[in-house]
């Protein structure tokens, strides 16, 4: 299951200019986008493990590629999805 | 009456352009020759139109109105607006809106329901194969769009069938044109997934085993067993089993096969036989 908004939050950054305005105040962005609490706390938490849960794994990479995580440590993320008991959602 | 004249697949990895200044030389020489052969190929059919068979990676389409397979019928599209493929040479790439909707008209008449888009951008999918195989000038482009990416993905057996759909709706064409069809995407690989950079070498060697023979039944029962564990870009293999049906499963050659490590997926080239 996707959680909407957060993939909308995704699919809308791939516009160059709300990625400019995400990186330059990431909070206002977000208040546009009616996320679930624990949805927004774990974007602002760079959580890509529970992030993985709620978004297409193409979106989940374009985030955080976008976002600007090096791609070792993003790897090394979401590597580590696999031992969890959730996993990540397949895509 | 139209004729098709070639039948081609090639992977279509991001990072054969985003990684290329760090590939190692023995990747970029494995990339350079089956591109420019798949290039060779296509040239020497000299197609005046290429329906492209590819996924939509979130450029065009969203979920909250996500087709299984749509048609580009537009007389342009627009080249691929991510930040990092500026370096290709099309912003617009002429389309083919009679041949497109011809093909619409006879998915309509064989009881298959396309989407239907004027107004298209192609992105890397489309347009790494287009750009590395050297195809300037550019045939007239007909995007079929095939969802791979975001559940529930079409049927193997389905694409299959749409590809034998297209090949008849090339074939019943009222013009003169020369038509090629280009797949791309697969082979294995895994994107934003837990094994992401993971190529399963013997999955793709099983997978160009079967396409190579011809046998449709038998690569639909190992695609249905095996692509799940094949990693989430392997669902594009859906889009080479369109060009096996459009070439009524006749076997393919293969032009190139390695796994390029630095661009996370089993790259793989091909040209089907449709004699």
């Amino acid at each position: 299951m996707r959680d909407y908004w957060l993939s909308k939050l995704f699919f809308d950054l791939q516009s160059p200019a709300v990625a400019s305005e995400y990186r330059a105040d990431r909070g206002k962005l977000l208040d546009r986008y009616p996320l679930k609490p624990e949805v927004r706390a774990a974007v602002e938490a760079d959580d890509v493990a529970a992030l993985s849960r709620l978004v297409n794994p193409y979106l989940l990479r374009f985030y955080f590629l976008m976002a600007g995580m090096p791609e070792a440590d993003f790897l090394r993320r979401i590597r580590a999805t696999a031992s969890t008991p959730a996993g990540a959602s397949r895509g | 009456m139209a004729e098709l004249v070639g039948v081609y697949a090639a992977s279509h990895g991001p990072m054969i352009v985003r990684n290329w200044k760090i590939l190692a030389p023995a990747e970029k020489e494995s990339l350079t020759s089956a591109f420019s052969e798949l290039g060779r190929r296509i040239k020497a059919s000299r197609p005046d139109a290429l329906i492209v068979i590819s996924p939509d990676h979130w450029v065009n389409f969203f979920i909250d109105n996500l087709p299984a397979i749509c048609v580009g019928v537009g007389e342009a599209h627009d080249g691929p607006p991510a930040p990092w493929f500026k370096e290709f040479p099309h912003r617009k790439m002429a389309g083919h809106p009679p041949l497109a909707e011809h093909v619409v008209r006879t998915a309509l008449e064989r009881d298959f329901e396309p989407s239907v888009s004027y107004k298209l951008a192609l992105d890397h999918g489309f347009c790494i194969p287009l750009w590395k195989a050297g195809l300037d000038p550019l045939p007239a482009i007909v995007p079929v769009i095939f969802n791979d990416l975001e559940p529930p993905l079409p049927s193997v057996r389905r694409c299959y069938s749409w590809g034998a759909m297209l090949a008849e709706a090339v074939a019943s064409y009222p013009g003169n044109l020369r038509v090629a069809i280009l797949a791309t995407g697969g082979l294995s690989h895994s994107i934003g997934e837990p094994d992401m950079g993971r190529i399963d070498e013997a999955f793709d060697r099983d997978c160009i085993r079967r396409f190579e023979n011809g046998d449709a039944p038998a690569l639909f029962d190992f695609l249905n067993e095996r692509l799940p564990g094949a990693g989430n870009g392997a669902s594009e293999v859906r889009n080479w089993v369109a060009a096996h049906g459009a070439a009524r499963g006749r076997g393919f050659e293969l032009i190139r096969y390695d796994p390029i490590p630095n661009v996370y997926v089993g790259c793989g080239f091909a040209s089907w036989k449709i004699g």
